[in-house]
């Protein structure tokens, strides 16, 4: 079994244990695949999904696209655009980020100014 | 801090524990029926899109500016449900639109009042639709223009200020958070160059249909939440036109109706919240008077296709793990 393919089969029997709407089935017709084959991506028997299929699969079980997608072993689409537009000052950036706490990354977020109201 | 984080507001307080985090965005919908009758809570279709409204500081009106905070297309008439992520750290939340307290109609404070409760608890709330009128009953936020008087604001306080929502959270304090979980765990286990030079009409909420929906007693005590920390954000609603001149982005298309929707057979949404109590109306909240019906004492017509429909298939939500999948099939238009 793989990392991504733990994650999803533990997320996905967390919720079905109080919903049966989470069952392998009804998961897999949501986010538009076989149930064979996300089967067989639970067990790690194939490949992780195509970016779209690890995005539906992470909104579908309420977990973030981009953790998701990590696991799996791939960088969103739209993180690559970024990367790809500056890629020299980004990969800097992440290396001088590596071993920083959350605390000090959070600093460096943009934040959603709050005014005068 | 607030950051925007694919559409959502993310709210973090690690000055107060690492685990204080939860969202909040607002999911397009359909606009029930405003006919007196109580209807299930309807589908979401996907997120609103959000953006920074500093993005936009050389051509948003000089007061959007002020506000700070984040910019939302809708469409007139256009209805919306505000959801709640939160895994498992609680937070109390206060919604208000035009500066007037979704749940009370009190005007806006920076602090939590509980006589009459006039917030939130996550992650017990997953959702709130609409205006607080009755107990177990919310009417739903449905967008008009601002100077016409069908806003909660104008209806409530007679002017047309502020529009908008407003939010604002508060952590629970820290050790009482620590000793819930060891309770939990012993128990379980670019610019378009179109600058608009005066403000253009604000876009403020109005109450629409009735839908059943209760909004929870908190359970907590005043004295769980940390008042000392509180994050807040001011959500300017921008008309379609506003939204396509500021950002240069089409707004998403206006969601089904609720007659097409129903007419499919697709389904509507109950939730169960267990032994929670639910909080009742405050006398202002009592006196709100819907679109259609303002509308028809001022012989206009604000509401589009507002005829009654049989929500027949209807889907009983629980609390645990169920926040994600109040979505029409196939995810949404």
């Amino acid at each position: 079994m793989t990392r991504f393919g733990e994650a999803a089969t533990a997320t996905r029997q967390r919720l079905r244990e109080t919903d049966r709407r989470y069952s392998l089935r009804q998961v897999a017709r949501r986010i538009g695949v076989e149930p064979s084959y996300l089967s067989k991506v639970e067990r790690g028997q194939v490949a992780p999904p195509s970016e779209a299929t690890t995005v539906r699969l992470a909104r579908e079980l309420g977990q973030d696209p981009d953790v998701f997608l990590a696991m799996a072993g791939k960088v969103s689409r739209d993180l690559q655009d970024i990367i790809c537009k500056r890629p020299a000052l980004f990969a800097e950036l992440i290396r001088q980020l590596k071993d920083a706490p959350d605390h000090a990354i959070l600093h460096i977020v943009r934040e959603v100014r709050d005014g005068d109201w | 801090m607030i950051t925007l984080e694919h559409d959502s507001l993310v709210f973090r307080f690690p000055e107060v524990h690492e685990a204080a985090r939860c969202s909040i965005d607002f999911q397009r919908t359909l606009r029930i029926p405003d006919d007196g009758l109580d209807y299930p809570l309807p589908p979401g279709l996907g997120g609103f899109p959000l953006r920074h409204l500093d993005d936009y500081a050389r051509q948003a009106p000089r007061d959007w500016l002020r506000r700070g905070g984040v910019l939302m297309p809708m469409h007139q008439a256009e209805a919306m449900w505000i959801s709640f992520g939160a895994e498992s750290y609680p937070f109390a939340v206060k919604i208000a639109a035009g500066k007037a307290c979704a749940l009370t109609g009190d005007a806006w404070t920076n602090h939590l009042n509980t006589d009459p409760q006039d917030y939130l608890v996550l992650p017990e709330q997953p959702w709130l639709d609409g205006f607080c009128v009755a107990k177990g009953i919310v009417r739903q936020f449905v967008a008009m223009p601002l100077g016409e008087g069908y806003s909660v604001e104008e209806q409530l306080t007679g002017a047309a200020e502020h529009g908008g929502l407003q939010i604002i959270a508060y952590p629970m304090k820290a050790e009482r958070y620590e000793a819930l979980i060891d309770e939990q765990s012993a128990e379980s286990g670019p610019a378009y160059g179109v600058v608009m030079d005066s403000a253009p009409p604000d876009m403020g909420l109005a109450p629409g249909g009735r839908m059943r929906q209760e909004i929870y007693e908190d359970e907590y005590g005043l004295d769980a939440w940390d008042q000392r920390y509180a994050s807040r954000c001011f959500v300017t609603i921008a008309n379609s036109m506003q939204w396509l001149a500021l950002t240069g982005e089409r707004p998403p298309t206006e969601p089904p109706t609720a007659r097409d929707y129903s007419d499919a057979g697709l389904p509507w949404f109950d939730f169960y919240g267990g032994d929670l109590e639910a909080l009742a109306e405050t006398e202002r909240m009592r006196g709100l008077v819907s679109v259609a019906r303002l509308g028809e004492q001022k012989a206009e017509t604000p509401l589009p296709e507002n005829e009654s429909i049989d929500a027949a298939n209807v889907l009983t939500l629980r609390a645990a793990g169920a926040t994600r999948v109040r979505e029409m099939p196939g995810g949404g238009a």
